[in-house]
C-alpha cells in the first residue's frame, strides 16, 4: 500500500494561506467528489481545520505524485499551484501514518493536548466514506490512527491538563465550585473576546442563565442575543452582583468597578455566604483583590489563570516523551500490519500450494492401502498436515520478521519464483 | 469464625484500598481504580460474610454486642464508599470514607465482644432504637467528612491551588448538599434513636423514674441529640447556614459530639452494664438494659 498526503499546517503555513486553501463541510464533499473523477484508484480523505488543510491519498501500488495533489488542492480554490507550493508539505508512507498518529493525538496541535482535533479528524475521515472517496486503505490508516490518539488519552495525562485561560477558567475552576451550571446566574461585566470564549466553554457545560452588563447596551446585547442572555443597564452591576453565582468581567475601565469596601457593604450581606465565582479576566483589573477574602468569594485574576495554564503547560510538556513513544509504536505496528497485509495473497497461495499435493498424496496412498483402518487413516492425514506445517513454518516466520522490518518485498519475489506463485 | 474470615481479613482488604487511594496522590499507578473497586469489594463481601455468621450463631446479632454494633456501623459506611466510588470514580473519596471505616472497625476492636443479657423489652423495639442510632452515626460521620472535604477545597480555592492532579474533591455544591442532607438525617435518626430508648425503657418497666440519666452514655447522646436539633433548626431558620462553610462546622461540631458519645460508650458506660456484674448499679438491676447494646448510646 502506497500513502501521500500534501497540505498545510500551522507550523510551515501563514494564516493567509491556510485560509485560502480551507474547505467548509460543504465545500469538502464537492472537492471529494471532484477528485474521485479527476485521481481515479485512489482513495483520498481531506482534513481542513483553522490550523491545517490536509489531503490523505492512498493506493495500492501507486498514488498520484505530490505535484498532482498539490494541483488538485489548488484547482479548487481557482489558484495556481506555484502560488502555494514553497509552504506545502508532502510526506509519503511511513511519514504519512506517523503524522496523522501525531495530528490526531493532538501532538501536532497549536495547543498541545487539546480535544477538539480527535472530532475533526473522525469528522474528515466519515465525510470521505460518505463520498465514497475512502476505502479500505484509508480505513485501516484512520482506525490505527484513531486506536493511537486513545492510547495516548489513556496512557499519558497530556489531555488532562488544560492549556488556555478560558478552558482553566470553567473546567478547572468553576467546577470544583458548581456540580452543574445548567441553573446559575452567570453575569457577564463587559463584552471583550476572552468573555466570549469563556462563556463558550461555559455552554459546553450546561445551560446557565447568562446576564450581561455593558457600559455600551449595543454589544451587550450583541453579546447577550447570542448567548441567550439579557442585557441590563451598567448600573444594575450590584443588584446582579447579588444574584451571581459566577461573574465574568473583562471591562476596559482604567479603576476597578468594584471596590472592596462597596463589595463589603452593598453586596456581601445580601448574599448570605452563597458561593461566588469571580473570573477577573480585565487589564487592569476590574475587581479589587481583597474582595477575594469575603467569605465565599473566590476571587481569580487573569494572572491566576495564567499561572494555572503554565503549570499545566509543564505538565503537558512532562507527558510528551510517553505519548511521542507511544506514536512510534503504533508507527512501527501499522507498518508492520499493512506489510503482511500485502503478503497475504503470496502466504495464501503458499499453503494451497503444498496442501493441494498433500492431499492427492494422501488419496493415492489411501487408495493403495485399503486395509487401513479410520484411526490409521487419521494418524496418517495428522502425520501430513503436521509436515506440511513444518515446513511452512521457517518461510512465514522470515517473511513475517521482514514485514516488520520493511525488507520483505525481495523475500515475497524470491517466494513466488520458487514456488511459482502467479499472484 | 471457623470459616477462617476475622476482623483482620477485611479491615486489611480496606487497609489496602486506602493505600491505593494514597499512592494516587503521588504517583500514576495503572489500574490503580480498579485495584481499590476489587479491594474495598473484597473487604465487604468478606465483612457481610463475618456479619452474617454471626448472626446464624446467635439470632440477636448483629446488634447483640457493642462490636458488632460498630462492625455493622462500618459495613454501612463501607456500602457508602462503593456506592460513592461508583458514581464519583475520579474523586479522591475513599482518603475521607476509608479512614472511617477502619476508625470503626478500630473501635469494634476495643469494644466488649460479648453477648448482651438477655432482654425483656419488645424485641422490635430494640431493633427500632439500635438501627436509628446506627443511622443516625453514620449520617453525622458522613457529615463530617463531606465537611471536612468542604473545608479543604474551600482552601484550596481561596489560595488559589486549582487542583489538576492528585487530589481531587466533589464540588463545593455538591459537598453542601451532602453535608446538608446528612446533618438532617442525623437530626432524625438521633431524635427517633433516643425517642425509641425511652420506649424500650417503657415498655421494660412501664416507667422512667429510676432511669439512670446521669450515665456518661445517657448525657453524650442527649446532649448530641440536642445539639443536631438546635443545628437543624439554626440551618433552616438562618440563611447563611444553609450553605458554604458554615453548615460545615455544624456537622463538625456534630462530629465531636459523636466522639463524646462513642468514647462514653466504650469507657464510660454503666447504662448497659448486665446484672450482676460489678459496675452494675441498683438503677440497672431494676431497669434491665436492652439486647442491643450499642443502640442507648
Amino acid at each position: 500500500m502506497k500513502l501521500r498526503m500534501v497540505g498545510c499546517t500551522h507550523r510551515e503555513a501563514n494564516l493567509d494561506l491556510r485560509q485560502r486553501l480551507a474547505f467548509d463541510d460543504k465545500q469538502v464533499a464537492e472537492a471529494l467528489k471532484q477528485w474521485r473523477v479527476d485521481l481515479p484508484g485512489t482513495e483520498l480523505a481531506l482534513l481542513s481545520t483553522c490550523n491545517r488543510v490536509e489531503l490523505y491519498a492512498a493506493a495500492e501500488e501507486n498514488t498520484p505524485d505530490s505535484q498532482s495533489l498539490v494541483a488538485a488542492l489548488a484547482r479548487f480554490h481557482h489558484l495556481a499551484p506555484g502560488d502555494i507550493g514553497p509552504e506545502i508539505m508532502t510526506l509519503a508512507d511511513r511519514e504519512v501514518a506517523e503524522h496523522l498518529f501525531r495530528v490526531t493525538a493532538s501532538l501536532d496541535s497549536m495547543v498541545v493536548g487539546e480535544s477538539q482535533i480527535l472530532s475533526q479528524v473522525k469528522r474528515a475521515f466519515q465525510s470521505a466514506q460518505t463520498m465514497n472517496a475512502a476505502g479500505p486503505r484509508l480505513n485501516g490508516l484512520f482506525q490505527a490512527a484513531l486506536r493511537a490518539a486513545k492510547r495516548v488519552a489513556g496512557e499519558t495525562t497530556l489531555h488532562r491538563h488544560r492549556v488556555s485561560v478560558a478552558s482553566v477558567a470553567i473546567s478547572e475552576l468553576a467546577t470544583c465550585v458548581f456540580e452543574t451550571f445548567d441553573d446559575k446566574h452567570v453575569l457577564v461585566a463587559g463584552a471583550g473576546e476572552m468573555a466570549e470564549e469563556t462563556l463558550r466553554y461555559l455552554q459546553d457545560s450546561g445551560s446557565p442563565r447568562i446576564h450581561v452588563v455593558n457600559r455600551s447596551r449595543e454589544r451587550g446585547e450583541l453579546l447577550a442575543e447570542k448567548y441567550g442572555g439579557k442585557v441590563h443597564p451598567w448600573e444594575e452591576l450590584s443588584e446582579q452582583l447579588v444574584k451571581a453565582d459566577l461573574a465574568i468581567s473583562t471591562t476596559s475601565a482604567s479603576e476597578p468597578i468594584m471596590t472592596a469596601a462597596e463589595f463589603a457593604t452593598a453586596i456581601s450581606p445580601r448574599r448570605h455566604q452563597r458561593p461566588l465565582v469571580i473570573l477577573d479576566l480585565a487589564v487592569p483589573k476590574d475587581f479589587d483583590p481583597a474582595i477575594g477574602d469575603e467569605l465565599g468569594v473566590y476571587l481569580y485574576s487573569l494572572d491566576d489563570l495564567h499561572q494555572a495554564c503554565q503549570r499545566n503547560q509543564a505538565s503537558r510538556a512532562a507527558a510528551l516523551p510517553a505519548a511521542e513513544e507511544i506514536i512510534r509504536e503504533e508507527t512501527v505496528r501499522f507498518v508492520a500490519e499493512t506489510h503482511l497485509r500485502a503478503s497475504a495473497p503470496v502466504i495464501t497461495e503458499l499453503r494451497e500450494g503444498l496442501h493441494r499435493p498433500k492431499e492427492a498424496e494422501l488419496e493415492r496412498l489411501f487408495n493403495r492401502l485399503p486395509q487401513l483402518d479410520e484411526t490409521s487413516k487419521q494418524e496418517i492425514r495428522q502425520f501430513a498436515d503436521r509436515l506440511v506445517n513444518k515446513l511452512l513454518h521457517s518461510p512465514l516466520e522470515s517473511l513475517r520478521d521482514a514485514s516488520q522490518s520493511g525488507t520483505h518485498h525481495g523475500l515475497l519475489e524470491a517466494l513466488r519464483r520458487l514456488f511459482k506463485i502467479e499472484s | 469464625m471457623d470459616s477462617g474470615i476475622n476482623i483482620i481479613c477485611f479491615a486489611a482488604s480496606y487497609a489496602v484500598a486506602l493505600a491505593l487511594e494514597l499512592s494516587g496522590l503521588w504517583a500514576t499507578v495503572r489500574f490503580r481504580r480498579m485495584g481499590e473497586v476489587l479491594a474495598a469489594a473484597a473487604g465487604l463481601v468478606a465483612h457481610t460474610w463475618y456479619l452474617g455468621r454471626r448472626v446464624a450463631e446467635q439470632p440477636a446479632a448483629p446488634l447483640a454486642s457493642q462490636q458488632e454494633w460498630f462492625l455493622l456501623a462500618a459495613w454501612v459506611l463501607a456500602v457508602v464508599y462503593l456506592a460513592a466510588r461508583f458514581y464519583y470514580p475520579s474523586k479522591s473519596l475513599g482518603l475521607f470514607l476509608l479512614p472511617g471505616v477502619l476508625s470503626l472497625i478500630g473501635a469494634a476492636t476495643l469494644a466488649p465482644a460479648k453477648p448482651l443479657v438477655s432482654f425483656e423489652a419488645p424485641r422490635v423495639w430494640g431493633i427500632v432504637h439500635g438501627l436509628f442510632l446506627l443511622v443516625g452515626t453514620v449520617a453525622v460521620l458522613v457529615g463530617f467528612l463531606a465537611g471536612l472535604m468542604y473545608l479543604l477545597q474551600s482552601r484550596r480555592l481561596k489560595l488559589k491551588r486549582l487542583p489538576t492532579t492528585g487530589l481531587k474533591l466533589p464540588s463545593l455544591e455538591w459537598l453542601e448538599h451532602a453535608n446538608s442532607r446528612a446533618l438532617g438525617m442525623a437530626t432524625l435518626m438521633m431524635c427517633g434513636g433516643l425517642l425509641s430508648g425511652i420506649i424500650t425503657r417503657l415498655a421494660q418497666k412501664g416507667s422512667t423514674l429510676k432511669f439512670s440519666w446521669t450515665d456518661p452514655v445517657v448525657i453524650s447522646l442527649a446532649a448530641m441529640t440536642a445539639w443536631l436539633l438546635v443545628a437543624e433548626v439554626f440551618r433552616r431558620v438562618y440563611p447563611a447556614a444553609r450553605q458554604g462553610r458554615k453548615v460545615a462546622y455544624l456537622t463538625m461540631a456534630a462530629f465531636g459530639f459523636l466522639l463524646l458519645v462513642l468514647a462514653a460508650v466504650l469507657w464510660g458506660d454503666r447504662f448497659h452494664q448486665p446484672y450482676g456484674t460489678a459496675e452494675a448499679t441498683s438503677v440497672e438491676r431494676i431497669a434491665p438494659q436492652t439486647l442491643l447494646r450499642g443502640g442507648e448510646k
